[in-house]
């Protein structure tokens, strides 16, 4: 076993990473070692990404112990670079955490900076100056190059700048000259920000945190009304919406809510919330209240103003889509579901059931399919899958069955129709399943099923397989 | 005097009080109605008007003072999850007979029990659209637990967008009692819409519900040829055997109600027998082809192959 991570103390006593346990022990027998915890790690560090959102949306994971932030156009927001960075770290050392940071205007120089460097803002005219004295590591590139060029004395980025750029690439592969164009800015890199941009959000910091149910929500109001005109100059309106609560001690709180319609109606936006919240609302552990309230549009869609009748016929409309938006943001958007027919001929395949929230939006637009119409009658109720009867004395060939017996009850057969036969579909079936043949069959007790044969009867065979898949009114 | 008179006083507020809690006409108002109504027969009919679904069959229609109300609970009740069809036939009959004499785009809500779908089989939209409900017209819910599906009946009747709500339980819950069901009547009661409570497997239970039905299935009716005559051994109509258990009227009814999908209305159902079946074949199964004497097709042989089960 060895040594991964060491805290200050340890780092003092001399220790270095990657050395074994058992010499570090006999070094100084008195050292405490924790088990390195993966997951939990990688938690904090998505927990510190998550709480750098206030800054901005573009937050990238950088291996195991870094992150990256694209604060492009975000530095003014608060007081320029030097104030921004100064902030992020002062309130990150206020938390317990030890951490360096640089601004440049290239990701690979700030990597070096706060990695090799001494870290802090980096003026564009200033990049190589910074660059020279770093060692080559700074560059990210793997082991057995930094030990080859350190073989050859090039041992800083200094050493490597004025050197011909075919002989570097022939000897060392492109990665290098790559990273260290990527270092000095003249190669374009991107970071891969963890969560998609919004395409809309608005916020709103507080002086003082905020705790309670009604106030978060009354803000939400206030922020969506901020965000109406933007959404009006756009011409639409949001589908999923998000609300980031920032906690005062760093947590980050997400709350998704979705509508069926494109929304703009600050009210309408919060009531989403409401429901939400009620949902949410053994999660959501407001602690010492909330500093900062985002409210981010993920999805949109075109916003058709429609003008309302005096008849008052639009609002029913209204009411049914809040009605859908309200269920889905509590209790799921798949519980509220419509049928939706599809073309085939099987009884099981011929509808599926999609959430009503996606639904009402498809209809727009979209041409229907036509879907198969039976001539025969349906059952009011299907079986998932058809229940395996046994059944007594049917009619050879072609016949119903004169009683059946049902989850251990005989059924006398009084009346039937039938037999209507439905193939398997050849496209979707495997070869050895067998044609159908349908019947409607009434009880003594009145009632009736939907019983079917799988199968023939043939001499020598066994006997087909009867089941029932459905009842009737 | 003076003491008598205030007691007095207090007593009808009392009753005004209750008689609103009870939805019913104040007894004072109801008196002056009468009054009204002996000088203007006609005019009574417009003013005390609670909107109510007429069956539009008379016996039911009178038992049940015009019909069934649409801002209240209704109940249908089944003996045995194996009358899931009959049960549920009639509440979507009901909803389906509601949408025919009101034609309004809102849907209907369906809240299915979890369970109830296992048992039963799932609703099946196709045999719903010939049943006199097309897709559009039903939004199905499927909660997980009774107090969501409760939260769910609450809001859509409070919503009013729905034209009408079918909550669909199993047995008796301890977590939908009295009280549960009094509060989603008089949820039903301020948005104007009706709720069929459809109780699959359940005892008689006090509710607030107005009127329950025991439903239990019955022979379906025969088809009708074109030319009015029956075709025997066919299966038609869907009739259900109702049993009014609880409404103002003392008489207990039991009635069997045919429902036709076709046009969406209700008739009163004829007991069918048993003249054709397996068991009783007719006497005179009627005009039989002669017998081919020396041809391909010859008369069958008597009675019907059947498949046995093997002895051993």
């Amino acid at each position: 076993m060895r040594l991964t991570a060491l805290d200050e103390v340890s780092e003092r006593l001399g220790l270095k990473r990657g050395q074994g346990l058992a010499e570090a022990r006999a070094m100084f027998p008195k050292i405490d070692v924790v088990d390195e915890d993966d997951a939990a790690d990688h938690g904090l560090l998505e927990a510190i990404a998550d709480w750098c959102d206030r800054y901005t949306p573009l937050v990238a994971l950088d291996g195991r112990e870094g992150l990256f932030l694209d604060i492009t156009g975000c530095a003014h927001l608060f007081g320029g670079e030097e104030t921004l960075l100064k902030d992020i770290l002062g309130r990150l050392l206020q938390m317990g955490f030890d951490v360096k940071g640089a601004i440049s205007s290239s990701p690979g120089l700030s990597w070096a900076a706060c990695r090799f460097g001494r870290g802090g803002v980096i003026a564009d005219q200033a990049t190589e100056e910074v660059l020279a004295p770093l060692p080559v590591n700074a560059l990210r590139i793997d082991e057995a190059t930094v030990a080859s060029l350190y073989k050859l004395g090039l041992k800083r980025i200094g050493d490597l700048l004025p050197m011909p750029r075919a002989p570097l690439a022939r000897r060392f592969g492109m990665h290098l000259l790559l990273r260290l164009d990527q270092a000095l800015g003249h190669n374009e890199e991107a970071i891969s920000p963890r969560r998609p941009v919004a395409a809309l959000s608005a916020e709103r910091r507080l002086p003082e945190p905020i705790q309670a149910e009604e106030h978060i929500l009354q803000l939400t109001g206030q922020i969506a009304i901020s965000l109406k005109s933007e959404l009006e100059a756009r011409g639409v309106g949001g589908r999923v919406f998000e609300l980031v609560l920032f906690r005062v001690d760093g947590r980050v709180f997400r709350i998704a809510a979705g509508a069926s319609q494109p929304l703009q109606d600050p009210k309408r936006i919060s009531s989403l919330f409401s429901e939400r919240l009620n949902a949410v609302h053994d999660d959501l552990d407001a602690g010492f209240g909330f500093e900062l309230l985002r409210l981010n549009v993920l999805q949109h869609d075109v916003f058709r103003i429609s003008q309302g009748d005096f008849t008052g016929n639009g609002d029913s409309e209204i009411s049914l889509a809040d009605f859908i938006d309200r269920v889905s943001a509590r209790l799921g958007a798949d519980c509220l579901q419509i049928a939706d027919p599809k073309q085939s001929h099987m009884p099981e395949r011929a509808e599926i059931f999609v959430p009503a929230i996606a639904a009402r939006i498809v209809r727009e637009g979209t041409r229907e399919l036509s879907a198969f119409v039976p001539r025969s009658d349906r059952p009011l109720r299907l079986f998932r899958h058809p229940e395996l009867v046994e059944a007594f004395a049917a009619t050879v060939p072609d016949g119903p069955p004169r009683r059946f017996r049902w989850r251990r009850i005989v059924h006398e057969v009084i009346r039937a129709e039938g037999p209507e036969r439905i193939s398997p579909e050849w496209w979707h079936d495997e070869e050895d399943v067998e044609e159908r043949d349908y019947f409607r069959l009434e009880s003594e007790a009145g009632r009736r099923f939907w019983i079917f044969r799988a199968g023939h009867y043939v001499a020598g065979k066994a006997a087909p397989t009867w089941r029932v898949h459905g009842i009737f009114a | 005097m003076a003491e008598h008179a205030t007691a007095q006083e207090t007593l009808f507020a009392l009753r005004e009080q209750i008689a609103r809690l009870e939805g019913k006409s104040l007894p004072a108002l109801a008196a002056a109605e009468q009054a009204d109504s002996a000088a203007d027969p006609e005019g009574r009919k417009s003013k005390n008007n609670t909107p109510r679904l007429p069956f539009g069959v008379p016996p039911m229609d009178i038992a049940l003072e015009g019909g069934l109300p649409l801002d209240g609970i209704t109940e249908i009740r089944s003996h045995l999850m194996g009358d899931a069809g009959a049960a549920s036939g009639l509440a979507l009959s009901l909803a389906s007979h509601l949408k025919a004499r009101q034609p309004s785009e809102a849907p209907l809500l369906w809240i299915c029990d979890v369970v109830s779908m296992q048992e039963a089989g799932i609703p099946y939209s196709i045999g719903l659209k010939q049943f006199g409900l097309s897709r559009r017209d039903i939004l199905y819910a499927s909660p997980r637990k009774l107090d969501d599906a409760l939260w769910l009946a609450e809001t859509a009747l409070a919503s009013g967008a729905l034209v009408a709500v079918i909550l669909e339980i199993r047995g008796n819950p301890k977590h939908f009692g009295l009280t549960e069901s009094r509060r989603l009547g008089l949820r039903a009661k301020a948005a104007g819409r009706p709720l069929f409570l459809l109780r699959h497997a359940g005892e008689e239970e006090a509710s607030s519900a107005s009127f329950r039905f025991l439903v239990e299935p019955a022979p379906a009716a025969h088809r009708h040829l074109p030319d009015g005559s029956v075709l025997g051994d066919s299966i038609g109509h869907p009739v259900f055997r109702l049993t009014l258990e609880k409404s103002r009227n003392p008489a207990p009814l039991s009635l069997l109600l045919e429902w036709n999908p076709h046009d969406r209305q209700f008739s009163l159902g004829q007991d069918a027998g048993e003249a054709f079946s397996f068991r009783n074949p007719p006497a005179h199964p009627g005009a039989r082809l002669p017998a081919s004497a020396d041809r391909q097709n010859r008369a069958p042989a008597l009675g019907t192959v059947v498949a046995f089960e093997r002895a051993s």
